[in-house]
C-alpha cells in the first residue's frame, strides 16, 4: 500500500486537483454562463502562493508563522481572485454564450502574457523552489481532499438553496428569471466569482504541490481541458465535474503503454461521449437509475 | 376607487414602426382589465413596457404613484407585478415545484452563507417557501405532479403553472398574456372562474390580453382596445362593443 501511494500519489492528487478545477467551471455553468476563465484564476492563485512562499519581502512572515503561512496563501489567493473576478465579471458577463467564452479566453491569455513579462512572477522562467507543505506528494491529499469534500457539500447545499435556484432559473430562461424578480447580473457575477475563488485557491494549493510555478500553468489548452471535464462528466449534476475530471485526467496515464497513439483514443473518447452522452456521464447514470426505478420497479427511494 | 397603474403617453418605436403610440390609460385597484385588438396591435409590447422587458421610447408608467419606467424587470417584479408570457416561458428543465419556488425569490432573503450553513433563519425560510409552493400547486391542481419537469406538462397545464409561478411573487397586479390560448371551451370556462377566484383570494388587479371575445366580455370589468399601436377605445364591455372605431378595426369600415 505504501509503495502504491509513493508511486501513484502524485497521480491521485492530480485527479482530485483537476476535478476541483472542473468544478470551478460548473458554478458559472449552473447559472448558464460558459466561462473559460478558470486557468487564469488558477495561475493567479499559484503565483500568489509562490510569491508569498519565496519572495524576500515575506521572509519574516514565513519565519514567524511557520506552516500557518500556507492557509494564509490560500486565503490571499481566494480574496485576490474574488476581487479580480468582480472587476472582470461585471463587464464580461454582459456578453452571452460563445462571446463570453471568447472574452474569458482573452482574459486568460492577457494574464498569461502579463505574468510572462513581469519580474515579480519570474518572467518566462517562473518561480522555482516554492516551499513544500509536506515531504511526500501523496500527503497533499490532505489539502486537496478536504477542499473537494467541502465543495461537494457546498454544491449539494447550493443546489437546494435560494441562490442555487436563482442560478438555475437564469440558466433556463434569463428573461423570465428577470421578470420573476431575480437580478440576473448579480447572480451571474456571483456564480463567476465562486468559480474564480475556487480556481484561485486550487492554484494556491498547487504551487507548493508542484514546487514550481510559471506561465504555462494557465493556458488556453487548460481552458479546453476543464471544459471537456465538465461536458463529459455532465454539467447538470454536482457529480459531473468530479466524474469527468477524474476520468479524463486519468485517461492519458491509463493509456500510457500506447505511447503517442493514446492521444487518438483520448480524442475518440471525447467525440463519442459528447455524441452518445449529451448530458455527460452523470446524466447517463441518472437516466439509467430513473429507468430502473420506473420500468423495473426497484432501486431508488423516491416516489 | 384607487388608481393603481397609470400609463401616460407610452410610446415604443421599433425602427420606423410605432408598436405602441401615445397610449394613456389607468387601471383601478381590484378590476379585471382586458386588452384586446387585432394581431400586431401592440398588446404584448405594451405588457413588455409595463414589466420593463422592453424599454419605453417615451412616456411614463407609474404604480401607486411610483415611476416604473426605467426600472429593470426584476425591480418591477419586486414591487408586486407578476406576469405570464404569450409563448410560455417556464423554467423548462426545473420541476413544477422548483418553478414556483424560484418566483418566491423577492419575498425571501437567504444568501450563500445561510444556504451553506443551513442557519435557523434560512431553514425556517426554506420551510415557508416549500409550504407556499405546495399550496400554490394545489391551487392550480398540479400538486400530484410536483416533481415532474415543466417541459413534460401539456400546454394547458404549462399555462396554469405559469400563473402559479406568477402568483408566487405575491403580486398585487397580475398580467396575463393570452391565458386561454389553445384551450377548449370547457377549459376556457374553468379558466374564467379560476381568474375570478384568484382575484378574490389574493386581492389582485388583473390585466389580460385575450383574443376570445366572449371570454373577455364575460370576465372583464373594463376593456381597452388597441389598433396599430394606438388606443382606440376604453370602457366597459357593452360600451366597447358598440364603439364605431372598434367595429371598424375588427370588421373594416362600411
Amino acid at each position: 500500500m505504501d509503495d502504491f501511494l509513493q508511486n501513484n500519489g502524485f497521480l491521485i492528487v492530480t485527479l482530485v486537483q483537476q476535478s476541483l478545477l472542473a468544478m470551478s467551471l460548473y458554478y458559472p455553468l449552473m447559472a448558464g454562463q460558459l466561462s473559460l476563465a478558470s486557468p487564469g484564476f488558477y495561475a493567479l492563485g499559484g503565483y500568489v502562493a509562490a510569491i508569498i512562499g519565496t519572495a524576500e519581502y515575506f521572509a519574516p512572515w514565513r519565519d514567524s508563522l511557520g506552516w500557518v503561512v500556507f492557509p494564509l496563501e490560500w486565503l490571499a489567493a481566494g480574496i485576490i481572485s474574488a476581487v479580480l473576478a468582480l472587476l472582470v465579471g461585471i463587464p464580461a458577463l454582459r456578453l452571452r454564450g460563445i462571446y463570453l467564452a471568447l472574452a474569458t479566453i482573452a482574459f486568460v491569455e492577457i494574464l498569461r502574457v502579463i505574468c510572462l513579462n513581469l519580474e515579480i512572477t519570474g518572467g518566462a522562467i517562473g518561480i522555482f523552489g516554492v516551499p513544500q507543505l509536506f515531504d511526500s506528494r501523496w500527503n497533499y491529499i490532505w489539502t486537496f481532499g478536504p477542499l473537494l469534500i467541502l465543495m461537494l457539500f457546498f454544491s449539494y447545499r447550493l443546489d437546494r438553496s435560494r441562490v442555487g435556484r436563482a442560478f438555475k432559473a437564469i440558466r433556463e430562461d434569463e428573461l423570465a428569471a428577470d421578470a420573476m424578480g431575480i437580478n440576473p447580473t448579480r447572480y451571474k457575477v456571483l456564480a463567476f466569482v465562486i468559480g474564480a475563488v475556487l480556481a484561485g485557491v486550487v492554484g494556491a494549493m498547487s504551487a507548493p504541490f508542484l514546487n514550481t510555478w510559471n506561465a504555462r500553468q494557465g493556458t488556453f489548452d487548460a481552458s479546453i481541458a476543464y471544459l471537456a471535464y465538465v461536458l463529459i462528466g455532465g454539467s447538470r449534476s454536482m457529480w459531473g465535474p468530479l466524474l469527468g475530471g477524474t476520468l479524463l485526467a486519468a485517461l492519458p496515464e491509463i493509456l500510457r503503454p500506447l505511447k503517442d497513439s493514446r492521444l487518438i483514443i483520448n480524442g475518440l473518447v471525447l467525440v463519442f461521449a459528447s455524441i452518445y452522452m449529451p448530458q455527460g456521464i452523470a446524466g447517463a447514470l441518472g437516466n439509467i437509475r430513473s429507468f430502473t426505478v420506473r420500468k423495473l420497479g426497484f432501486g431508488g427511494g423516491e416516489k | 376607487m384607487k388608481v393603481l397603474l397609470d400609463a401616460e403617453r407610452l410610446c415604443r418605436n421599433f425602427g420606423g414602426l410605432k408598436a405602441v403610440n401615445n397610449v394613456t390609460f389607468q387601471v383601478v385597484e381590484g378590476e379585471i382589465f382586458g386588452l384586446i385588438g387585432p394581431n400586431g396591435a401592440g398588446k404584448t409590447t405594451l405588457f413588455n413596457l409595463m414589466t420593463g422587458l422592453t424599454p419605453v421610447s417615451s412616456g411614463t408608467l407609474s404604480y401607486q404613484g411610483e415611476r416604473l419606467t426605467g426600472l429593470p424587470p426584476h425591480r418591477i417584479a419586486e414591487k408586486g407585478i407578476g406576469r405570464t408570457f404569450q409563448n410560455i416561458r417556464l423554467f423548462k428543465g426545473l420541476s413544477a415545484l422548483d418553478n414556483i419556488k424560484v418566483a418566491q425569490h423577492v419575498r425571501t432573503s437567504s444568501g450563500l452563507w445561510g444556504g451553506f450553513f443551513c442557519t435557523p433563519s434560512s431553514r425556517a425560510e426554506e420551510k415557508r417557501v416549500d409550504e407556499k409552493a405546495w399550496e400554490l400547486l394545489k391551487l392550480i391542481g398540479l400538486a400530484d405532479r410536483a416533481g415532474e419537469l415543466a417541459e413534460n406538462f401539456s400546454y394547458g397545464d404549462q399555462r396554469r403553472l405559469e400563473i402559479g409561478r406568477a402568483l408566487a411573487l405575491d403580486p398585487r397586479v397580475l398580467l396575463l398574456d393570452e391565458p386561454a390560448a389553445g384551450m377548449n371551451s370547457a377549459e376556457k370556462r374553468a379558466l374564467t372562474e379560476f381568474i375570478r377566484a384568484i382575484r378574490e383570494q389574493f386581492k389582485l388587479t388583473v390585466l389580460l390580453i385575450e383574443h376570445h371575445v366572449p371570454l373577455v366580455m364575460n370576465l372583464c370589468d373594463r376593456i381597452a382596445v388597441l389598433n396599430f399601436g394606438e388606443l382606440i377605445a376604453v370602457g366597459n364591455p357593452a360600451e366597447v362593443q358598440k364603439d364605431p372605431a372598434v367595429i371598424e378595426a375588427y370588421l373594416g369600415a362600411e
